[in-house]
């Protein structure tokens, strides 16, 4: 028993993204993250241990400097932690093989991340585990909580509020809930700092990453936004309808 | 835009892991708690009482202290909670300053074990509130001759006199006074309900108007024989005390300067005169980089003296003289970035004007600007010019 939650460091949300030479320069970025829909997923699960379940086990697949979200979430209360050190970039299915190596290292069955991560958005990781692990897979829930071996989730539905239930074991991805991650507090700190964080190499988990069938081009900056236009007076009225019909095709 | 604070000869680097995290919680808090609303709390005049709960829940009170639920974290640590609550405010500062160095400290050190146990881990949480009454109507830099006396009364002390400029003492649970026993100063415990003391508050302040500033009087106010600190007499009590302070806001003040400074930046680059931004004109970039200079100085001293903290290597004197220069190089830099910012540096849309009128009281309270001076003075030539006695 236990849950473990899968952290993705990104830049943060406010960070300015720059590229260099049709790459992302990840060099230029002052300030990484937990990607935060990750964090509705540590505090669920966090919620889940003082509720009496298990320990959170904290997991993170990333270069070395990702080992800074995992002691952050040992901060607000992780357990133990897993470091899946990968110097080079990796595509979602080596992702998806090495975390489902590392959650069965860990012995958990149940499993929570974000629906998708705040860089790459790609959405794949949660569901992509699940397969992988043979495990069931709930998305977008805001909130999970047990009862014996049964899980209750719920998620934004068609028409409003979902509630569904579920066995273990089963992947959870996350979408903005109510809850945002607690702040740490200095004891929280010290003790993160002491705790030991586990590295494991792609080749200790038994996971081959030589062959990506995956390769980015390149990446652009988006197109820069095009500034408003004023129109004043009671003049401009068909000039306004005509551009909100053939423009912005909206009428 | 996420907030970059200046750090051009890279002091981060010199930083544990431990350090920065703190640093960065603290930062965040500021960010999500104390800036969206401090100009509310200033207009209200009012330290409002959910801040006080939260720094408590962070543990950030108290910083270098150990045991008795204090947090043991190191000097550097404690400076860097100060700079980035003094980034928010220099009243969010002066609380946590007060509470940690001036009331936790003067217990942890010179008070007795039941003291200890009976005050400080309440003190750590947040839970109790506490300030410090040197200070008096008439005794401002020259604590010495206070006027405030203790009588031993065989089964209680009795206390008679006044403190001012005290800050937390209306919100504060207990105030450790220092008055003269038999001609000696000595500290003494007071708590708020204790009969023939009271603490009401002193208004119409143009600075630090998001901080409590009271009075302290005391009427025949009877106490308990066991609240005196039975450690230590003489001046070198509210002294020690006030060396960890200052030494705190030689930080605060480097905060209130990035903030400062970061105004001054984006204002300058984002407003455009004669069809320029005014950042690309020469006076302007000749004042951002005497700002980015002097703020550079100011945290390497303040990291220096840190680390002598650290090691125990310090002297008082070197304290005097952070305190003193980086308040004075903050509030210079503040009066300079209201120059850039125009008239729109008197509105409360911008830090500025509120940082420069906190600043006023910082580079006057624990110990004036002039008193750092004559303690240097002291230092160089041997000769005290405080009193024209020999």
């Amino acid at each position: 028993m236990g849950v473990a939650v899968l952290l993705k460091q990104v830049p943060d949300t406010t960070a300015k993204i720059s590229i260099s030479g049709g790459r992302v320069d990840e060099a230029s970025i002052t300030k990484w993250s937990i990607s935060p829909y990750d964090e509705y997923a540590l505090e669920n699960a966090i919620k889940l241990k003082e509720s009496g379940f298990g320990d959170v086990v904290a997991i993170t697949c990333g270069p070395s400097r990702s080992a800074k979200c995992l002691t952050e979430a040992a901060a607000v209360g992780a357990d133990r932690l897993i470091h899946i050190i990968s110097e080079s970039p990796l595509d979602s299915i080596q992702v998806q093989s090495l975390l489902s190596a590392a959650v069965k290292e860990s012995g958990c069955d149940v499993v929570m991340c974000g629906k998708q991560a705040a860089d790459t958005n790609s959405g794949s990781t949660g569901p992509g585990l699940a397969a992988s692990l043979g495990f069931s897979c709930v998305g977008g829930a805001t909130e999970v909580s047990m009862d014996g071996g049964v899980a209750s989730a719920t998620r934004l539905g068609p028409s409003g509020m979902e509630e569904v239930e579920v066995g273990v074991p089963c992947v959870f991805t996350f979408d903005k809930g109510d809850s945002e991650l607690r702040r740490p507090n200095v004891r929280g700190i010290m003790m993160a700092k002491k705790k030991p964080i586990d590295i494991f190499a792609p080749d200790d988990l038994g996971v081959d990453v030589s062959n990506s069938m995956v390769s980015i081009k390149s990446h652009s900056s988006p197109p820069e936004k095009q500034p408003g236009q004023k129109f004043v007076g009671s003049d401009s009225i068909p000039e306004v309808v005509s551009k909100l019909r053939e423009e912005a095709n909206v009428i | 835009m996420a907030y970059e604070a200046l750090d051009f000869f890279d002091i981060d680097s010199l930083l544990t892991e431990e350090e920065r995290m703190v640093r960065d919680m603290v930062r965040d808090w500021v960010e999500e708690r104390v800036l969206p609303n401090i100009e509310d709390a200033c207009r209200d005049g009012v330290f409002p009482d959910e801040w006080r709960a939260e720094i408590g829940e962070m543990g950030i009170l108290g910083a270098p202290l150990e045991g008795y639920g204090c947090p043991g974290l190191s000097y550097i640590a404690y400076g860097l909670i100060c700079q980035e609550l003094e980034r928010g405010d220099s009243g969010v500062r002066s609380f946590a300053s007060v509470q940690g160095s001036l009331a936790m400290y003067p217990i942890w050190d010179f008070g007795s074990e039941e003291q200890k146990e009976k005050y400080l881990p309440g003190m750590a949480k947040g839970d109790l509130v506490g300030c410090f009454g040197l200070t008096e109507p008439d005794y401002g830099s020259n604590p010495g001759d206070m006027i405030t006396r203790a009588e031993d009364k065989g089964d209680h002390f009795l206390l008679n006199g006044a403190k001012m400029w005290i800050t937390n003492g209306t919100i504060a649970d207990l105030a450790v006074v220092w008055a003269k026993l038999d001609g000696e100063i000595r500290g003494f415990i007071v708590e708020k309900d204790d009969e023939g003391f009271s603490a009401p508050e002193m208004k119409g302040k143009h600075s630090l108007k998001a901080s409590v500033t009271s009075e302290l009087v005391f009427q025949d106010c009877k106490i308990p024989k066991d609240r005196i600190l039975p450690d230590v007499k003489g001046l070198r009590g509210p002294f020690s005390c006030l060396n960890n302070a200052r030494y705190g806001i030689s930080w605060g003040a480097v905060g209130a300067a990035q903030s400062c400074f970061n105004s001054a930046r984006e204002y300058a680059l984002s407003r455009i005169q004669f069809g320029h931004p005014i950042a690309s004109f020469q006076l302007v970039q000749n004042k951002l980089s005497w700002m980015l200079r002097e703020i550079t100085k100011g945290q390497l001293l303040a990291y220096h003296i840190g680390k002598k903290k650290d090691d125990g290597s310090w002297i008082p004197e070197q304290i005097s003289l952070a305190k003193m220069n980086n308040v004075d190089m903050a509030l210079e830099i503040a009066r300079m970035s209201r120059d850039i910012h125009g008239a729109n540096g008197i509105l409360d849309e911008y830090p500025v004007m509120r940082h420069m009128a906190n600043l006023e009281s910082v580079k006057t309270y624990e110990g004036t600007h002039d008193i750092h001076n004559l303690i240097l003075g002291r230092h160089i030539t041997g000769i005290q010019s405080f009193t024209r006695e020999p």
